[in-house]
């Protein structure tokens, strides 16, 4: 027990290691282009004032504004789109009737990359909050279903027997056998709906949007606004990196019986 | 310990099962009411699948007397483990009652029924400890006792230590022994075992055998064995029945003479080869048109 816990925790300080050095190793390339000339400071401001300028945009209030307005787009996509997608999933993967007709339909679209009906949805919803929750739900919503299959097929019907024959009801079925096979699939699940639901709102925000973070960082682009365009970037892929993290972390803890 | 099991089947109404079919329902009614007896009568099962209707097993009558191991021997697909998968009333059969303990099994009924299944049955987010004290959780008994009934029959089948263990820390040998700690710790007067040593290799399923058979002499449980090894059918039983392939019928029951306890030196004994041969003759040609 001892044993393996040292194990681990040298494992998660090795991580932790290569995680700073890694940031180390980016940030001294990043000096370095600009001290040996590889980058202009026009091109590439120096690393310290774009740092400054991410700790500058947390105080400014019309960037926390934007920051409301993507957070809550993407909490609403994300809130529809993981129960939605979860529930449609178990529904079709019952009925084998439906699973025969749509099961092929989902994985045909999934294969679409959804960016390019983003046009479609300014024609219907127009240029608004519910355009962009809209779009998020449909870039997210396919990768859930099919997570969710794949949740159920883990679910071994052995394990389900075995319940019954010790008298589970179909609650205690539920909750005892089919929620702990399936927890690292469904959470798996979380970390890459965050990641599509992301990517598809930030995209409907810098294609078209008055508000957002993704409207900024466009902005910022076309005005050739670079330290800020930076420290968004910074400040957003951060975010993206935390959330991940967190979910891996939390899927850890309920897969450690995979191995 | 051994000898005082033996004791207690001795004298039992049914032990003279080996007479013929028809008078074979004559002492069932007198047992049938008994903790640990097991009656199936009439069991018939059919199914269709697309249309065409298989018959799977056709009326099958045993009767099996508390205390008693049983092993189900015959070829694969013969429906032995539908058989036994109705017996534990996890399945209904088309036709035909089962009654185990004095209690129709239409459904399962873990407080006479503990079941043993193939490899893999157990949960592996749970320790072995979680895993054994599953049925008991269940049925919300607190948590205390829970941990000490699994605890005790952990022991029993030789797994004191291994309590925190995740299956995938545990050979194939000792995740079986976890599962038939799981099928005694509701105190079961019948063990029912589906195959479950077919994935271990030789060395292993006859220490588990042995093992086996020494829990089965201290609980003095009623075992209903399902096997397609002849040699495991000869080794363990008292009365080893023989199924015939699709559909599936009785089509022979067998006294095991062999002393208890088992040892392996038996395996070379006259006898033995005699037993192995006469199942053996029986589903033979059936083996080879499966």
């Amino acid at each position: 027990m001892a044993a393996a816990f040292r194990r681990s925790a040298a494992r998660r300080l090795g991580g932790l290691l290569s995680w700073i050095g890694l940031v180390g190793a980016i940030a001294a390339a990043w000096q370095a282009s600009l001290w040996f000339g590889v980058m202009t400071p026009e091109l590439l401001p120096p690393i310290g004032e774009v740092l400054a300028t991410a700790v500058s945009l947390l105080g400014r209030p019309a960037f926390l504004a934007s920051v409301g307005v993507t957070l809550a787009e993407v909490l609403v996509a994300f809130a529809i789109a993981v129960p939605l997608g979860v529930a449609l999933g178990f529904a079709i993967s019952e009925s084998s009737y439906w699973s025969a007709i749509l099961k092929p339909i989902v994985f045909l679209i999934f294969s679409i990359p959804k960016t390019i009906f983003l046009p479609m949805f300014i024609l219907a919803f127009g240029i608004n909050f519910g355009q962009k929750v809209g779009f998020g739900v449909f870039s997210t919503i396919f990768i859930v279903l099919i997570s969710s299959f794949s949740a159920l097929d883990s679910v071994k019907s052995d394990h389900v027997r075995v319940a019954r024959a010790y008298g589970a009801s179909p609650w205690q079925i539920a909750w005892r056998v089919y929620m702990p096979a399936m927890a690292p699939i469904l959470l798996e699940a979380v970390r890459l709906a965050m990641i599509f639901n992301l990517t598809g709102i930030l995209l409907a925000e810098m294609y078209a949007s008055r508000a957002g973070l993704g409207q900024l960082i466009a902005s910022w682009g076309e005005n050739y606004m670079l330290k800020e365009l930076l420290a968004g970037i910074l400040l957003i892929a951060a975010a993206a990196i935390l959330f991940n993290e967190a979910v891996r972390w939390f899927e850890a803890r309920c897969e450690h019986w995979r191995s | 310990m051994s000898t005082m099991a033996r004791g207690t089947t001795a004298g039992s109404p049914a032990s003279a099962s080996a007479v013929p079919r028809s008078e074979a329902k004559a002492p069932l009614r007198i047992v049938a009411s008994a903790p640990g007896a097991v009656s199936v009568a009439g069991v018939s099962h059919t199914y269709d699948v697309s249309g065409r209707v298989t018959k799977a097993l056709d009326e099958i009558d045993l009767a099996i007397a508390p205390g008693r191991f049983v092993v189900i021997v015959g070829p694969s697909g013969c429906g032995k483990s539908s058989l036994l998968m109705m017996m534990t009333g996890l399945t209904k059969p088309t036709a035909g009652t089962i009654v185990c303990g004095g209690r129709p099994m239409t459904e399962p009924d873990p407080d006479v029924v503990g079941v043993v299944f193939q490899e893999a049955s157990l949960y592996p987010w749970l320790t072995a400890q979680d895993n054994v004290e599953f049925p008991l959780s269940l049925r919300r008994v607190p948590k205390a006792e829970r941990a000490a009934r699994a605890r005790e029959k952990l022991a029993l089948v030789g797994l004191q230590g291994f309590e925190d263990r995740y299956p995938h820390e545990l050979s194939g040998g000792m995740k079986q022994r976890v599962s038939i700690a799981r099928g005694l710790v509701q105190n079961p007067s019948i063990l029912m075992l589906d195959e479950p040593f077919a994935a271990l290799d030789e060395q292993t399923r006859i220490t588990m055998g042995d093992e086996l058979l020494r829990i089965w002499a201290e609980t003095g449980k009623t075992v209903v064995f399902v096997t397609h090894s002849l040699s495991e059918a000869a080794y363990l039983a008292d009365e080893i029945v023989v199924m015939s392939a699709r559909p599936g019928r009785i089509i022979d029951r067998i006294e095991v003479a062999l002393p208890r306890p088992r040892t392996y030196e038996m395996m070379s004994t006259p006898h033995f080869a005699e037993l192995r041969e006469r199942i053996w003759r029986q589903i033979r040609h059936q083996v080879s048109e499966g």
